[in-house]
């Protein structure tokens, strides 16, 4: 573990556990790596039970996580932007609105936590520009499938990457939701809502072509 | 390489119409079931040497360049995790065939039922080929050592459209929470990838019955902001409480 590496708190990417998956994670403790013991040192699994352990606390990350943590946060900032734009300015009804309200509030949330895990080594917010793609309902559909698919595919391209565990598990805590939204908007706009047997990944440097190929990055 | 154009890993999916789609969902069968039965080979064997990580994955014809790039990661960025044994990973991928046996099962049922119609057919017929495709995979990787397929009970609830939605429901999110409370203790990134890919694959459909459900109004496709994990144990247990396992 380099003295270098920049802290990271995920304490705030914690989701709710159960007992069993405490257990279990207890049990990690006692695999004898250094990683088993940062495992066990009771980040993002349960509630405060566990992380009373060390509640809020920070833990050295590789430089490849916190690259992996910027990757996400680039995308959700994409994300949250394009739903705060579309719901100003797209015109979105019904099934529509009920997405976009409820997906931002998502996106805004895993910003949020990214922003709090990464600390002073969080990439800053660029500056969109998503042109007619936030003007209609229609093309609002159309953008966010693909938006929520390629988050899709980015996460889960990365997740096998990452070096803590800690990160690994708050990483596939917003990879399934991602798909969820993914497969809700497409059942919205009327198209198959789950075309893979097996969701295919998609590497960083595919991730970053199909995204900086929108043009919606400035 | 393949061309985007080509390779059916790659798949928007926006143009097609829906049986284009099950078309292709096909072809990744058999993608995605010859490469893993690399792996299965893998599995079988006594390990009497350490193989590194890299021959494991070129045996299997994993590595980037394969059918199946877009599937899953290059080898020189795969990193199996830490903790977890070849052992317990089977003993995972036996959890998930488990799982998928009821869901295909509970599917394929439903289908023949002649209850369904409209979108909510549509969505168990789609639904039924995955899960059925999800056990093709799983028993190929595992070889010898899968678990039989159980005998199931579904004490009618896939034979009428309301109750087959509400179970669904329930089957889907339990499989969401299953995989994602196994991912951490995968040992072989072989086995991570496919696990993660069909992660995705059950939380699509379990936004899409919900929204057959709800419509985003009572029933959110996506209820939470982050996604909770079960443990083994703790969906084990809710399982058996259905009484749809009989043997």
């Amino acid at each position: 573990m380099s003295q270098h590496t920049p802290a990271v708190d995920v304490s705030h990417l914690a989701v709710i556990d159960t007992d069993g998956a405490l257990r279990e994670a207890a049990d990690r403790v006692n695999n004898p790596s250094r990683r088993g013991f940062l495992r066990g040192a009771g980040l993002v699994i349960g509630g405060a039970a566990v992380s009373g352990l060390v509640p809020g606390s920070a833990f050295a990350a590789s430089s490849g996580d916190v690259a992996i943590l910027n990757f996400a946060l680039t995308l959700e900032y994409l994300e949250s932007t394009f739903y705060a734009q579309a719901k100003k300015h797209a015109g979105l009804t019904g099934a529509y609105k009920r997405f976009a309200w409820t997906v931002h509030e998502h996106e805004a949330a895993h910003v949020g936590a990214l922003q709090k895990a990464l600390g002073k080594s969080a990439v800053k917010r660029p500056t969109f520009d998503f042109g007619a793609a936030v003007q209609s309902q229609t093309a609002f559909g159309a953008t966010a499938i693909v938006l929520e698919d390629t988050g899709v595919q980015a996460y889960q391209g990365q997740a096998p990457n990452i070096t803590s565990n800690a990160i690994f598990e708050a990483a596939i805590s917003i990879h399934p939701v991602e798909a969820r939204h993914a497969a809700w908007i497409r059942n919205i706009t009327g198209i198959n809502p789950a075309p893979y047997v097996v969701n295919p990944a998609l590497t960083k440097d595919q991730v970053l072509a199909a995204v900086t190929g929108t043009g919606f990055i400035k | 390489m393949r061309t985007e154009e080509s390779d059916p890993m790659h798949n928007d999916g926006v143009g097609d119409t829906r049986t284009e789609q099950l078309v292709r969902e096909f072809d990744h069968d058999e993608a995605v079931g010859e490469a893993l039965a690399g792996l299965h080979e893998e599995t079988q064997k006594v390990e009497v040497a350490p193989m590194s990580r890299g021959s494991l994955l070129k045996r299997a014809g994993l590595v980037a360049g394969g059918g199946i790039a877009g599937m899953l990661i290059p080898a020189s960025l795969a990193r199996a995790r830490d903790g977890g044994t070849k052992a317990n990973d089977v003993k995972i991928l036996n959890y998930a065939l488990t799982l998928e046996y009821l869901e295909a099962a509970y599917y394929a049922e439903a289908v023949e039922s002649g209850a369904l119609s409209g979108t909510v057919l549509y969505f168990a017929m789609v639904v039924s080929a995955h899960e059925t495709a999800h056990v093709g995979l799983l028993q190929s990787v595992l070889g010898a050592k899968a678990v039989k397929k159980p005998t199931f009970d579904f004490k009618g609830t896939n034979r009428k459209s309301h109750s087959f939605l509400t179970t669904a429901k329930v089957l889907e999110d339990t499989g969401v929470a299953a995989y994602q409370g196994q991912a951490p203790l995968i040992h072989q990134n072989a086995v991570l990838a496919p696990a993660g890919g069909i992660l995705a694959t059950e939380a699509r459909h379990a936004a899409w019955v919900r929204d057959l459900l709800g419509a985003g109004k009572t029933v959110k496709p996506a209820p939470e902001a982050f996604s909770t994990p079960k443990s083994m144990s703790e969906v084990l247990k809710a399982v058996k409480a259905t009484g749809f396992i009989k043997s």
